[in-house]
């Protein structure tokens, strides 16, 4: 149908002899831009990774040092491990609760009761609080001593005292609940998109024929859902890999190294440790996972076109 | 049992896992302003007090008077709309072009921006501050917003591109009869209709742009132009100066913009998170 219209527009360009249309005038700026801030600093990194360079000089000479070196750190694979611990738990919570609010919001728009607006508000506006505010935010709810909120909560149910952001093991927990409840709005919102366009009738129907509520969450909804559950457990994965303000408020990757995630760990080498062999080849492992998991998105968004 | 029992028990576990989601929800912010509000001694009061004795206004006071989070606020706000304008003015002719014409490459280039905006903001922000620091336009705040414009090209572009998809070709094809030109297309009949999708979009730069953090932090080194993300990470390394019931009300001036526009446009940015989600 577009292929239609464009035909028919080209069709009135050429009886009316005006200019034939070049796309490319339209898309200079936004070329010039994305070359700018993307291409060339991807280019830049994977250079600089194999190279002696500091952050200021100009003068470097080639060497593939960084690599061994961070190969061969135990650092680095502890690293990567309390990042594949946070985005694991991060991302299976958020789509998690995303699914459940998403569908006791739809729910209650079906019984039209009150409410619905405001739960909807209350869970985007934490989406839309800046990841630094709430690290802070959070970091005082975790306050360890006796007028932390948290702590006093879990004292009336007997679990004492928690030391929530200086225990190595805890403090990777804390970090991720408290990115499951920063994003866990984005993956309500696109699944209560997809619950949007579910065929009403099919549901029905599975109803008529005596599926129960569970029958048909999992072998009606869900089935139909799974395309968009695929793309926005992609979508988040990789948006868990880059997290990097949240965290650097709430604990600073502390205590020791326990919550550095991969993002963190970039900067602190870089900015901290002035380190930019082993900062440039830990950027140059994220752009490699961040670019496997696109072409994964890639590859699932062509399958949903077909 | 009876319809209506069923109903009345639907609607009664409905409400109270609403209540259990807002107080999940709400509990953080409701902590954050209650600490704002609350004077030295019962910071430390153990066991916490969920409302302060004594409602002590007088933090925002000194926060406004003896930080500089009015000046962050104010760098945010400057930053935010030059933003939003010259990411406009980028996406929406691009976008015009990606919707309405047929040229080779078209589909390439699309997945090409889709995965720029996979890139982290970290790995592309290290060279950039190497490159701006050689040629000295660290602090320099055009560059800065490029940057930002930069990173909400890609959604800019893609959710525009959807938008337009759906304004009927017909449009066009009576404006280009009338005599006009691709340009005048877009200027005098196409933009026009776009509004409401150009004014979603916006909303969601504004939001994510205020939110920017890892650009400002690693682009700027001067303190004088520290939008309020950077600004209250600031304030909170300097702890001598800033305990914690003046942070927590600098951070709740600092979402207070965020969450009054997010309450008043709440319809909006719903039909825009959904419409740009079912594109994907």
């Amino acid at each position: 149908m577009d292929a239609n219209n464009n035909m028919t527009i080209n069709h009135a360009e050429k009886k009316r002899g005006s200019w034939r249309s070049s796309p490319l005038l339209w898309l200079i700026p936004l070329i010039a831009v994305l070359a700018f801030v993307f291409v060339y600093p991807i280019f830049q990194i994977v250079r600089l990774s194999f190279t002696d360079a500091n952050l200021i000089d100009a003068d470097f000479d080639y060497t593939i040092n960084s690599y061994i070196r961070l190969f061969t750190l135990p650092g680095f694979y502890q690293m990567l491990s309390t990042t594949s611990f946070f985005v694991f738990f991060s991302v299976v919570f958020q789509l998690i609760c995303g699914f459940f609010i998403s569908l006791l919001i739809v729910q209650g728009e079906k019984f039209k009761i009150k409410g619905t607006v405001i739960v909807r508000t209350a869970v985007l506006v934490a989406w839309a609080v800046p990841g630094v505010i709430i690290g802070i935010i959070w970091n005082t709810m975790y306050n360890e001593t006796d007028s932390g909120i948290f702590n006093y909560i879990l004292s009336f149910i007997g679990m004492g005292p928690q030391p929530f952001l200086s225990d190595p093991l805890l403090s990777l927990l804390s970090v991720t609940i408290a990115n499951i409840w920063r994003g866990t709005a984005f993956s309500m919102i696109l699944i209560y998109a997809g619950l949007q366009t579910l065929p009403s009738d099919v549901i029905e129907a599975a109803r008529i024929d005596g599926a129960n509520a569970i029958q048909r969450l999992t072998r009606v909804i869900l089935p139909i859902l799974s395309p968009i559950l695929l793309i926005n457990l992609i979508i988040i994965s990789i948006d868990t890999f880059n997290t990097f303000d949240m965290v650097m408020a709430l604990t600073g990757g502390g205590p020791g190294r326990s919550t550095e995630v991969i993002s963190l760990s970039i900067y602190n080498s870089i900015f901290n440790k002035f380190n930019m062999g082993e900062g440039t080849a830990t950027a140059v492992v994220l752009l490699f996972i961040n670019v496997m998991m696109t072409m994964v998105y890639l590859k699932v968004l062509g399958r949903k076109d077909k | 049992m009876p319809l209506k029992k069923t109903n009345i028990m639907i609607k009664g576990s409905l409400y109270f896992s609403y209540t259990v989601i807002l107080i999940c929800f709400l509990f953080p912010l409701f902590w954050v302003v209650s600490l704002s509000l609350k004077n030295r001694q019962e910071i430390f009061a153990a066991p916490p007090r969920l409302i302060p004795k004594e409602i002590a206004f007088s933090n925002y006071a000194h926060v406004l008077q003896n930080t500089s989070v009015v000046q962050y606020l104010f760098n945010s706000g400057k930053i935010v709309i030059a933003t939003v304008l010259l990411t406009l003015a980028i996406a929406i002719p691009a976008a015009f072009a990606l919707s309405r014409l047929t040229f080779r490459w078209k589909r390439e280039f699309l997945l090409i921006i889709l995965m720029t905006q996979m890139i982290s903001a970290v790995v592309v922000s290290v060279p950039l501050y190497r490159f701006f620091s050689q040629v000295g336009v660290l602090n320099n705040f055009y560059v800065l917003v490029i940057v930002y414009a930069a990173v909400v090209l890609p959604f800019s572009t893609w959710f525009l591109k959807g938008y337009l998809d759906t304004i009927p070709n017909d449009l066009d094809e009576a404006a280009i009869i009338d005599g006009c030109n691709r340009w005048q297309t877009l200027r005098k009949v196409i933009f026009p209709v776009s509004v409401p999708g150009v004014a979603s979009v916006t909303i969601l730069i504004a939001v994510q742009s205020w939110s920017q953090f890892v650009v400002p932090f690693i682009l700027l080194d001067d303190s004088r132009l520290y939008p309020v993300s950077v600004g209250i990470v600031n304030l909170q390394s300097t702890q001598t100066s800033v305990t914690t019931h003046y942070l927590a009300a600098g951070s709740v001036l600092s979402i207070l913009p965020v969450i009054i526009l997010f309450v008043l446009l709440q319809r909006y940015i719903i039909s825009a998170l959904t419409s740009g989600a079912v594109k994907g």
